[in-house]
């Protein structure tokens, strides 16, 4: 009976995969059933993210409930869960619009934008930090020349205390940025996209079968 | 005549993944005919499996976080690449004491992992082993994900941190999570900026495509040194083209 399931799942997600790969390259054909498809996917992706919310709130429930390490953080988030929760409840029950009722965009202007403000802050900070530790690292050539680039565009882009800017500093700046990052850049971003195609290609013959199968 | 050039468009676009799939079929049939494949060395693989075997020992856990990519837009690419590594790594740890646990910002990836570490405990005879919250939706955002990563990290004794799937810069905080807690991080990500990061903050990065041959050298099959193979190729062909298109443009043959 699993192998059945199994074998059904793999049929399933590769009919699937194939009907859409080929509505986008005969969309006169296959447009409308992709569209109908990816409207349906939009729809359990939805419900995948409620089943999310659910799991974590289970997670930390069992994290509090077996006083595991960090359960006074599982029973503040908890709590945040259950407010977030009544809050957009209240809102919807006044007639408002759920997430962009009052008291959502107050949660999410009061509490959330501020706290995720503090952690891009501490993250400028621990990027420096990283940076600096880089030679004790990895000490090679890559990454003086890692080192270099950044200080370069660093002081590059921006002038100097009293000096202004420095029109060397500019043009090599330049340099780095607009030819030497660039032709890095698309090296990489064409080294995803082969790796992308090959992942999805092995999805489509089944080799990979990430729903279980 | 446009209605003609955009239908050939099109088609060239099918052509290509036809022709990708061809070459995968083909190096998979000549691979079979070699059992040895050698393929370059990456030592950030060498470094992971030498520290998930010692994560076994030590009776600590391997946290794999699978990034906040969404598996129905382009970085859904990076995320099943980083499923694929993660049933590897389930697969060794499956001796383990503690079974690693797996972070995702996405509801899809986050069910989807949890799906592949129940198929795999059961491929290998071990359904018992399976918990359900060891395949976690950690935060819906780019930063409450990292946040809720960054507890894992902290709490849940880990020895080795496996992040591959898609990263922003916010990235840098997770891998110094790993650093402050003592514990090793291999990092992948489709993403530039994060390898840039990645790059400055871990020990054994994964730069550029190296993220996607991780089945390959974990072990998942020869579909998996068959599609190295065809990246490859097409690498190779693809630098050609644009090295020549570069010297035809420079002789004025193409017009600029």
């Amino acid at each position: 009976m699993k192998t059945i399931l199994s074998a059904a799942n793999a049929v399933i997600a590769i009919a699937s995969g194939l009907l859409v790969l080929l509505g986008y390259f005969l969309p006169n054909i296959f447009g409308g059933l992709r569209d109908q498809m990816l409207l349906w996917a939009i729809f359990l992706a939805a419900f995948a993210l409620l089943v999310g919310v659910f799991n974590l709130a289970g997670t930390h429930l069992k994290k509090v409930t077996t006083r595991q390490r960090g359960a006074g953080y599982s029973i503040v988030l908890l709590i945040s869960m259950l407010l977030t929760l009544a809050l957009v409840g209240i809102d919807l029950a006044g007639g408002e619009n759920g997430p962009a009722g009052f008291w959502s965009l107050w949660l999410f202007k009061n509490i959330q934008m501020p706290i995720e403000i503090s952690l891009i802050a501490v993250l400028a900070i621990v990027l420096v930090i990283m940076a600096a530790r880089l030679l004790g690292r990895r000490p090679n050539t890559f990454s003086i020349i890692f080192l270099l680039t950044v200080v370069i565009v660093l002081l590059g882009s921006v002038p100097l205390y009293h000096f202004g800017s420095s029109a060397p500093l500019t043009t090599l700046r330049g340099l780095a940025v607009n030819l030497l990052a660039v032709g890095g850049m698309r090296g990489l971003l064409l080294g995803v996209a082969l790796g992308t195609i090959a992942t999805g290609l092995r999805v489509l013959m089944g080799a990979d079968r990430p729903y279980g199968g | 005549m446009n209605l003609v050039l955009e239908i050939l468009g099109d088609l060239l676009g099918l052509i290509f993944a036809l022709f990708c799939l061809g070459m995968m079929i083909i190096f998979l049939a000549s691979g079979r005919k070699r059992p040895i494949q050698s393929i370059r060395e990456i030592p950030a693989f060498n470094r992971f499996r030498h520290e998930v075997g010692l994560a076994v020992e030590s009776g600590k856990r391997l946290h794999i976080s699978l990034g906040r990519g969404r598996l129905d837009d382009q970085p859904g690419g990076a995320a099943l690449a980083g499923i694929t590594m993660m049933e590897r790594c389930a697969r060794a740890a499956s001796i383990s004491d503690r079974p690693p646990v797996v972070s995702s910002g996405d509801g899809v990836v986050s069910i989807l992992s949890q799906d592949t570490l129940r198929a795999t405990y059961h491929n290998i005879g071990a359904d018992r082993r399976y918990d359900p919250t060891s395949g976690r939706l950690a935060g819906a955002t780019p930063l409450s994900y990292t946040a809720g990563a960054m507890s894992i990290i902290h709490d849940e004794a880990i020895s080795t941190n496996v992040m591959a799937g898609h990263f922003g810069g916010e990235v840098g905080l997770l891998t110094e999570a790993g650093d402050r807690s003592g514990s090793l991080t291999v990092a992948g990500s489709d993403s530039l900026p994060a390898q840039a990061v990645l790059y400055a903050g871990t020990e054994e990065p994964l730069i550029g495509e190296e993220l996607y041959a991780g089945g390959a050298y974990l072990g998942a099959g020869p579909l998996h040194f068959a599609s190295l193979r065809m990246q490859d190729v097409l690498r190779w062909l693809l630098a050609a083209v644009i090295v020549g298109g570069a010297l035809l443009r420079l002789l004025g043959v193409l017009p600029k």
